[in-house]
């Protein structure tokens, strides 16, 4: 092994030029591994990494202010509790601090060993502490706070910030428009003499698994208790996941396919490069190589290349990725992953080195079986048939001669459709990405205005011109009875919602709202396959109330809402427990929003804004997210614009000889330019139809899938873009040519027809 | 009237302390009809002389006259224009289009735009008279040697220059196909045209009317080989 290993490195000096272009291209592909190793691990692990750090706890419960011996008496009876704390929540609470004010403060008494949150810097708050605070990270980020700081509640409670934690049971300030600091309960107490009351629990289960018993348990337990909701760590997920769940899930998706992509360039690279050295593997084999020892030898080359090259590439991936990734998960209240993300990018270098050794190796066996005057005299050579009546003109001859070397042909052609169908699938991505924040359509919602009235009020707002219809919206976060970790959101309107909001139906059919027996249900699939529904089966949803409802699910709809765990329901179910309750207001066509808008707010409507889409609208926050996608999209499409770029100036450099000849026969810059766009359009042209199809019909519906297999995301490229991407890369191809054309002409003949 | 000549060529390969005067001086004319033959042993600059004078290379020093132009004054359009006009080349190694039949590959400089009128006819013709029309569809991978340089003289021939230009033409060929391919060169000369070729081998000089060693970087006569084919009763 070691003399395969000294041998491949004698041959990579032997030909620098070569191996450093090859060791580029490995380097851009690893580069590609990199950024979307550190995004789908950074963010994929993101929640499950911070709220273990957090210690976040199984269940938390809310509920109205209570003396916190009563509540300890019920909580101390729940089977499978492992341990319990509990704090008192005081909200809308004026905090300053550095010049900075907000009314919307969030003060946190807490008490207890367990605390729910982790601390990042400092220390925590501890029992006789009464002027630390903690802070969280958005705060202190946004407020510019350090430890030692000063934190106020109006004029008369000052705090010194003794350490800086995150919980990610919530996003981070701004994103959260409240912002929260811990003190301690105990010191409070003592200070003030006077009990504080307690209106959260916080109970982590002996076995999580089983937090099902523990929640069925305590919501019998729970009688008397004013206010109560329950919310699980998957219900935390969930609801933290609303506000750019669908999106990192696609950031995610995408960096996945991306690193297929890469894999597969990084393959047919190294299987073209074997191509080119037919000949040499027919000499190897005419001096007495076996052909284990060549392959062996060719897989040797690859991986001395590849494991240097692979280190450089993730290491300039990660680097470009790391910055926007940790900013996401800042703002979502969320750690980077840190020395967690060695392990995946080892995982990923190994990758490299395996695939690059193997895409060489391999190849360069099946060339050494074959026989050897065959390669020494070039028989990988074909007589293409189709390209008979292409003969005529230096384009036509081009084309000629790379339909004559199929496989390297194929290899290259390979390279380009996969850098176009990333390419294609990144500007698809930047347009529904662009859809999620702006588009209600985007969940299936197809009434453009939402109006805060009571349901009274729907015959006015039908009254108004440029209405064409309107009904009461009513929405409700619920939880499954059977398994109360499963959060439920329910959406009713009165009378049809089909014309209101209704995404695409995959079984079953629409809800009847007069239906007799029990009402019926159309679920989101990402709650039907939670929960394992189908149409014909009971859904059965507790309220926040504690009353439960039972439905029969007639249909699943691919709905993109809350991760598909919605349920359009009739109204009266839920118009009593509703969170929500507005108008869905649809306009005539051409219809003035804006004096819609006001018609509504004329008719007392507390607020007429547009109808939400599937992700925040919080500028900041989509800004975090531009820069992230940016940064992936950078990478990746440098790497895929310089795969292009790689594999045309070497289809392009290749036919230096076949240039020289032409030049002696002749042949001038404008010739040999047409000769070599006939090179490459040949590998060109059926690479952007694959690329584009591969786009459409396979890594669109597969990001698609991965992102959200529940809804029905169209991750397709427009006709626009798709045009725009097929434009880009002629104009690459003409570029290469003309640049390969002016390169060779500028140097003597002599000199192409000594590579000859 | 000479078609091609040359006055004090120098041509020096690599830089500094490896830097070689390949050639020194050289001088050397051709007429129409003739057939001179450069003679010399393996790396004495045989093949750069030639590569100069078709205007392969550029020269440090010297002038080149190629059917009446100036070969070291042209800028590379004009070399081109005056490369598929006056010159014809054979090498060595065939320096066939691997992709393209031995047909389609002596139709190649036929098929550039600007190739003289008639010259894919003249092209299919040529195959025809140099007896490879069985052979005319395959590959050059799928072809024997002698068959690829005759091919490759066929392709030299089709745009009707008035200099050939042969590079070693024989020596990757068996004596039989050797024989084949000189006579093609004379006859090539025969027609009118000015055929310079170059070799080290004493046997291809019997084609030739006149042979010049290049030694030192200089042309001299060389009457000694100009005898051999007096020998061989030519």
């Amino acid at each position: 092994m070691r003399a395969a290993l000294a041998d491949a490195v004698r041959r990579l000096r032997a030909a620098p030029g070569r191996a450093a272009l090859a060791a580029a291209g490995i380097v851009a592909a690893a580069a590609m591994l990199g950024a979307g190793v550190t995004v789908s691990y950074g963010l994929t692990t993101g929640f499950e990494r911070s709220a273990q750090q957090a210690d976040l706890p199984d269940v938390l419960a809310r509920f109205g202010d209570e003396e916190r011996e009563e509540v300890e008496e019920r909580v101390a009876a729940l089977p499978n509790l492992e341990q319990r704390t509990y704090r008192y929540e005081e909200t809308s609470v004026p905090l300053s601090a550095n010049g900075e004010s907000s009314e919307d403060g969030v003060i946190h008494a807490v008490r207890g060993e367990r605390r729910g949150y982790a601390i990042l810097e400092g220390r925590d708050v501890t029992a006789d502490d009464l002027d630390g605070a903690v802070v969280e990270r958005g705060v202190a980020q946004e407020w510019d706070l350090e430890v030692g700081d000063t934190i106020s509640s109006g004029s008369q409670i000052s705090w010194e910030i003794v350490g800086i934690g995150v919980s990610p049971d919530n996003v981070a300030y701004p994103l959260a428009s409240s912002l929260r600091i811990y003190v301690s309960g105990p010191a409070l107490e003592e200070a003030f003499d006077f009990v504080l009351p307690v209106n959260m629990a916080l109970l982590w289960s002996t076995e999580p698994e089983r937090t099902d018993v523990l929640l069925q348990q305590a919501r019998a337990n729970s009688y008397g208790l004013s206010d109560l909701r329950f919310i699980t760590r998957e219900g935390v997920e969930v609801a933290v996941g609303e506000a750019a769940g669908i999106v990192i899930a696609l950031l995610v998706a995408f960096s996945i396919v991306a690193l297929a992509a890469a894999g597969a360039m990084l393959a047919t690279a190294a299987h073209a490069d074997v191509q080119r050295r037919l000949g040499t593997i027919g000499i190897q084999r005419a001096v007495g190589m076996d052909r284990r020892a060549v392959a062996v030898g060719f897989a040797a080359s690859g991986a001395v290349l590849a494991a240097p090259a692979g280190v450089l590439g993730l290491a300039l991936g990660t680097l470009v990725a790391a910055g926007p990734t940790g900013a996401l998960l800042l703002t979502l209240n969320e750690l980077p992953p840190g020395g967690a993300l060695v392990g995946p990018l080892l995982l990923a270098w190994l990758v490299v080195v395996a695939v690059v050794a193997l895409a060489s190796g391999w190849p360069a066996w099946r060339a050494a079986g074959r026989p050897i005057v065959g390669l020494l005299r070039g028989s990988e050579v074909a007589r293409p048939r189709a390209a008979r009546g292409l003969s005529r003109g230096p384009f036509g001859l081009g084309l000629r001669l790379a339909l004559g070397r199929p496989a390297r042909l194929g290899g290259t052609a390979l390279v380009l459709a996969a850098c176009t169908a990333v390419v294609t699938l990144m500007l698809a991505l930047a347009s529904l990405l662009v859809d999620l924040s702006d588009d209600p359509a985007s969940l299936g919602k197809r009434y453009e205005l939402t109006a805060q009235l009571d349901a009274d009020s729907a015959p006015d707002v039908r009254a108004l011109p440029g209405v064409e219809a309107a009904t009461p919206r009513y929405e409700l976060d619920a939880t499954a009875s059977f398994q109360l970790g499963q959060p439920v959101r329910l959406i009713g309107f009165e009378g049809d919602h089909v014309p209101f909001e209704a995404p695409p139906l995959a079984d079953g059919r629409r809800l009847d709202p007069d239906a007799d027996g029990l009402p019926e249900a159309e679920v989101g699939a990402g709650l039907a396959e939670a929960l394992g529904l189908a149409p014909g089966s009971t859904l059965a949803v507790q309220l926040p109330d504690g009353v439960e409802e039972r439905f029969r699910v007639v249909g699943v709809v691919r709905a993109l809402d809350n991760d598909g765990r919605v349920a359009y329901v009739p109204a009266d179910t839920v118009s009593q427990a509703a969170d929500e309750s507005a108008i869905a207001v649809k306009l005539t066509d051409g219809a003035s929003q804006a004096a819609v808008q006001a018609g509504l707010i004329d008719l007392g409507a507390a607020d007429a804004g547009e109808a939400e889409a599937a992700t925040t609208d919080d500028a900041a926050f989509l800004a975090t997210l531009a820069a992230l996608l940016r940064a992936v999209a950078l990478v990746n499409g440098l790497v895929c614009l310089y795969a292009l770029m790689q594999a045309l100036a070497l289809t392009a450099r290749e036919r230096r000889g076949t240039i020289a000849v032409l030049r002696a026969t002749g042949a001038g810059r404008g010739h040999v330019a047409l000769l070599l766009g006939g090179v490459v359009a040949a590998a060109t042209i059926p690479a952007v139809v694959a690329g584009l199809a591969l786009q459409r019909w396979a890594l669109g519906p597969a990001t698609a899938d991965l992102a959200a297999g529940y809804a029905d995301l169209q991750l397709t490229a427009a006709g626009a873009q798709a045009a725009g991407v097929a434009v880009g890369v002629a104009l690459l191809a003409a570029f290469a040519s003309w640049w390969v054309a002016r390169r060779t002409t500028r140097e003597p003949v002599v000199v192409g027809l000594r590579e000859e | 009237m000479e078609v091609l000549s040359a006055r004090g060529l120098v041509k020096v390969h690599g830089r500094g302390r490896a830097a070689r005067r390949v050639l020194d001086g050289a001088s050397l004319s051709v007429t129409p009809g003739e057939v001179v033959a450069v003679v010399g042993r393996s790396g004495s600059g045989k093949s750069t002389l030639l590569h100069l004078v078709g205007g392969l290379d550029r020269a440090d020093a010297g002038e080149i006259t190629l059917a009446g132009e100036r070969v070291d004054r042209l800028r590379e359009r004009d070399l081109t224009r005056l490369r598929g006009r006056a010159a014809g080349f054979v090498f060595q190694f065939f320096h066939l289009v691997p992709e393209l039949s031995g047909a389609e590959n002596v139709e190649l400089p036929a098929r550039l735009p600007g190739a003289p009128a008639g010259a894919l006819r003249r092209a299919r013709t040529l195959v025809e008279r140099l007896e490879l029309g069985h052979v005319a569809d395959r590959l050059p991978h799928e072809l024997s040697g002698g068959e690829q340089q005759r091919f490759a003289v066929a392709r030299a021939l089709v745009h009707d220059p008035p200099v050939i230009l042969a590079d070693e033409p024989t020596g990757n060929l068996d004596p039989q196909a050797a024989q084949i391919v000189l006579g093609l060169l004379r006859a090539a000369a025969d027609e009118g045209r000015a055929v310079l070729l170059v070799t080290h081998e004493a046997a291809a000089t019997a084609i030739a009317d006149r042979v010049v060693r290049l030694q030192d970087g200089v042309l001299v006569a060389d009457p000694a080989l100009r005898a051999v084919p007096e020998r061989l009763g030519a």
